[in-house]
């Protein structure tokens, strides 16, 4: 009687999953799905592969440089997260390990502007920049985010799981602040940087808001500007959006892959 | 081995401090515009820089793309910023935005009366770009509206293109009845997130959400409360339209051939032809509001123009070149028509080849010819501050009218969002 019980659940629960994996999966199918159809085939709903891929790509690439774009994305993205993880880890080492009240009040400020939306700022930023001469810049997109006050955080907390008395046992063998920080802190800490890494590239990756802003030309837009434009027209060309949005989408999923395993134990927090 | 760890971790770390490439600005004489839609407003302008760089060798132009919404909020913040450093010489305005940039960012549009005739241009397009006397903008695409309808399914049900000439929305409500019972087709497709369809009611009442002075003209106003009457009718007649959510399903309704019209801007011809039903489609007039005066058969549905920045540095040479060739060349008007299906405000160009062409598409019909006749007769508004607000406010009151709900329930719950929002 218990044995049935228990397949039922379990079948229960593989049909949940089951749904949930269908959910998750369909949207990434039918964008696949999308790039190779024509327009009017996908506004008819059409979930069966087409022939029009290589239509769609060559429309794409004439339309766009693509490896303009394709690169400009990929240099702030990868410079973002070097720049990011390198000034925001370094602060949250610091935060934790020079405790003092002067310090705790500046972490609340910095906390407290977590709350203000980035709407908010955008335009006095923008004057910043202008005034700096920095419009239409790459520097201008990457110095606002490069002091993730998220990840100073994020970096606050899983150092409070770092063993102290491996800082002091470097200590005494004579290691200066920047050499514990360096040889012993990073190695140690290096799936709190994975995950880290996932979360910055991902949100450089994706920005919007302030390159659209900031930016001005079409040599200097990212794929995110290029996608929502394309996807904008009049009679948008669906398939060439579909191809776009996978070009968007791949840097992502296989940056997740890769730091996958590491991910999840950086945000369980484990310290090895 | 540690020392290279070493070397190698500082390296990165070194990589990290390199300075970033500094980006070119603007040459000189070159002209920046943005617009969206690189297939159709920015090819139109690269026809017209085409044009106007034959006499003026000099001149290029430099075309900036992003998606409409994204180009307003980037145009919106830089001339909340103060800075001119950025801005593009000339940029392409949706028209129901027009008043609100000219108002809210005075001096930041160069007037252009004097250097434009706008006596050869559809007057609503002129009156909308009209602030204190002066006209800030180069009249562009108009949305002028006409009823798209599938033939072949409307002659299956008995109807001919006679039939669909000078009706009233209730005689449409009664052929769309019949369509239904008789082919199985649905009218229409209908989105009731969007509230499109009671801004082009409006308009061809030559009414608009707000009095000329700029109040909402909603709470007491006979014009507003007989459109959405009228919609109300519509949406209650539930067999005759398929509901469907956000743009690609609405479309899909009629490129699929399961819809068997659509009222809307001239603009959509390019997608119903897309379609391939060549043959299959007609165009009537717009049907006209039943029992009010001044009711039309001509409304407008979206449509945009150009303006120049008064920060340019450029600014003679773009005004020059919009006045030379989209201020009066005919011949262009012919060509961004045939190669974009882009029906300009220029009513001269109505005289040309390509207006009067008739189309098999259509079954023979010469329907630009019939737009550009409908574009004259559009009746001016004032789109005033607030278009979009409003707009929201409408929409969130259609399901409620679809289910049977009261009119002046629906009206007094518009009008204290509105009111609640731009006071």
């Amino acid at each position: 009687m218990s044995r049935v019980f228990a397949q039922a659940r379990s079948g229960l629960v593989y049909a949940g999953l089951s749904l949930a994996a269908f959910v998750s999966i369909f949207p990434f199918f039918w964008m696949l799905v999308g790039t190779t159809n024509t327009a009017p085939d996908i506004i008819k709903g059409k979930i069966t592969f087409g022939s029009a891929l290589f239509d769609n790509i060559t429309n794409l690439f004439a339309q766009v440089d693509m490896v303009q774009v394709f690169w400009n994305s990929t240099f702030l993205a990868i410079v973002g997260t070097v720049l990011t993880l390198a000034i925001s880890s370094l602060a949250g080492y610091a935060f934790e390990m020079f405790p003092s009240k002067t310090r705790e009040r500046v972490f609340a400020v910095l906390l407290l502007t977590l709350s203000i939306p980035f709407a908010a700022i955008m335009v006095p930023l923008f004057v910043m920049m202008a005034k700096l001469t920095l419009i239409n810049t790459f520097t201008a997109i990457l110095l606002p985010s490069i002091a993730s006050v998220f990840i100073i955080f994020y970096f606050r907390q899983a150092t409070k799981a770092f063993p102290h008395e491996l800082r002091d046992a470097a200590k005494i063998d004579g290691l200066k602040e920047w050499q514990i920080f360096l040889y012993i802190y990073l190695p140690v800490m290096r799936s709190t940087y994975a995950a880290a890494i996932i979360i910055v590239f991902m949100a450089n990756w994706n920005n919007y808001l302030w390159p659209l802003i900031v930016l001005q030309t079409n040599e200097n837009k990212t794929l995110t500007l290029v996608v929502s434009s394309l996807a904008s027209s009049y009679y948008p060309d669906y398939g060439v959006v579909m191809v776009a949005t996978v070009l968007a989408t791949l840097p992502t999923i296989i940056v997740f892959f890769l730091l996958q395993r590491r991910f999840v134990e950086g945000l369980t927090g484990s310290v090895k | 081995m540690n020392q290279m760890l070493i070397r190698a971790r500082k390296s990165v770390f070194l990589a990290t401090g390199i300075s970033l490439l500094a980006m070119t600005s603007a040459l000189a004489g070159e002209v920046t515009v943005w617009s969206w839609d690189p297939n159709f407003n920015g090819a139109t302008m690269k026809e017209a820089a085409a044009r106007y760089s034959a006499s003026h060798p000099d001149m290029t132009i430099n075309l900036v793309d992003f998606a409409k919404a994204d180009l307003e909020q980037k145009l919106q913040a830089q001339l909340a910023s103060g800075t001119t450093e950025g801005l593009p010489d000339i940029v392409l305005i949706e028209d129901y935005g027009a008043q609100k940039y000219l108002l809210s960012f005075p001096g930041a549009f160069e007037p252009l009366n004097g250097k434009i005739d706008y006596s050869g241009f559809a007057p609503y397009k002129v009156e909308l770009a009209t602030v204190d006397g002066n006209t800030y903008s180069m009249p562009f695409d108009s949305g002028v509206t006409g009823l798209f309808y599938r033939s072949d399914i409307l002659a299956e049900a008995g109807y001919t293109a006679a039939d669909l000439q000078d009706i009233d929305w209730d005689q449409f409500i009664e052929i769309a009845k019949v369509v239904k019972e008789k082919t199985g087709h649905p009218m229409l497709g209908i989105d009731l997130n969007d509230a499109g369809a009671v801004r082009i009611l409006l308009q061809s009442m030559g009414a608009w959400y707000f009095t000329p002075d700029g109040q909402p003209a909603i709470a007491g106003d006979a014009k507003f409360k007989a459109a959405l009457s009228t919609y109300a009718k519509l949406l209650q007649a539930k067999e005759i339209y398929k509901p469907v959510s956000g743009w690609t399903e609405y479309t899909g309704g009629f490129v699929s051939g399961e819809v068997a019209s659509v009222f809307t801007g001239v603009w959509m011809t390019a997608t119903i032809k897309a379609a391939n039903m060549s043959g299959q489609w007609g165009v009537a007039p717009l049907p006209k509001m039943p029992g009010v005066e001044g009711a039309t058969h001509a409304s407008n549905l979206g449509g945009s123009s150009w303006y120049v920045l008064s920060s340019s540095a450029e600014k003679d040479e773009a005004v020059d070149f919009l006045a030379e060739v989209w201020g009066k060349d005919a011949d262009f008007y012919q060509k961004i028509l045939v190669d974009q299906g882009a029906l300009g405000s220029y009513l001269a160009a109505r005289e040309g080849e390509a207006y009067k062409a008739s189309d098999a598409y259509f079954g023979g019909q010469a329907v630009w010819q019939s737009f550009s006749d409908w574009l004259a007769a559009v009746p001016a508004v004032n789109y005033g501050i607030f278009t979009n607000e409003v707009d929201a406010a409408v929409a969130a009151q259609l399901p409620a009218l679809a289910e049977g709900g009261s009119v002046d329930d629906a009206i007094a719950a518009i009008d204290a969002q509105v009111r609640a929002q731009i006071q």
